[in-house]
């Protein structure tokens, strides 16, 4: 999994890519903590490169979104491919995270 | 195939990919996708809750009825008895506020596969999922 975080004047453009599972997941937490305590953030995910998520990718991409609301921000998962989109269909994640 | 992992520790990779690499396995892209997932949820919650300090053993393996096209995956380890299906499944309902967060592992694996069954015999807790392939 690699991530890369680019910030574009107000807007931080995450881009994932690669499998997100129990082997990385730690590191990906780590690697979006500075997303956490942005004072308004208004985050876009790209997520066409990710090929995979696991629920330990969830609970992250869940905190992220909890955190983002608390701070009155916005965050958008763009780009994802079919079967991620189901994983997060069946978990109701597509009602509750914004995707494009 | 089968194969038994101990001690289990850090293993959770290991036995993941020595199932998917099983010759029982589709080929279907989108069928591998729903086991890998089902497969990294049941192996992860053997390998984080059934031992103290991960320090037991985990035996893994899959079988193939070639007349159905059945594809089974059994977990077996002797760790605390624990029925995952006695969980109750997360509401999808709720905003992302009163979400909780966790708790979606075994209900991915109800998701996607085909059936899920747990018993525990001989103090052993025995996991078995199933999936329709169409090999």
């Amino acid at each position: 999994m690699d991530i890369t975080i680019k910030n574009e004047g107000e807007k931080t453009l995450v881009t994932l890519n690669g499998r997100l599972d129990t082997t990385n997941a730690d590191q990906f937490q780590a690697d979006i903590q500075p997303l956490m305590t942005s004072p308004k953030p208004d985050i876009d995910i790209d997520c066409s490169g990710m090929t995979y998520t696991s629920s330990q990718g969830l609970r992250i991409f869940l905190s992220l979104q909890k955190s983002v609301l608390a701070r009155g921000g916005k965050m958008v998962m763009l780009n994802m491919n079919p079967q991620v989109k189901e994983v997060f269909d069946i978990t109701g994640f597509s009602n509750i995270i914004a995707i494009r | 195939m089968k194969k038994r992992f101990n001690p289990i520790k850090d293993k959770s990779s290991e036995i993941i990919e020595f199932l998917m690499a099983s010759p029982d396995m589709p080929t279907d892209e989108t069928l591998c996708f729903k086991i890998r997932l089902s497969v990294e949820e049941a192996v992860e919650n053997v390998v984080r809750y059934a031992y103290e300090g991960g320090i037991g053993w985990l035996e893994a393996g899959t079988s193939l009825d070639k007349d159905t096209l059945i594809l089974t995956i059994e977990l077996r380890d002797a760790g605390v008895p624990f029925n995952p299906l006695d969980r109750e499944d997360p509401d999808i309902t709720l905003s992302a506020e009163e979400r909780e967060v966790g708790g979606l592992g075994i209900f991915l694996c109800k998701q996607m596969m085909d059936s899920l069954n747990y018993r525990y015999e001989d103090g052993n807790n025995i996991l078995t999922m199933t999936k329709k392939i169409n090999k």
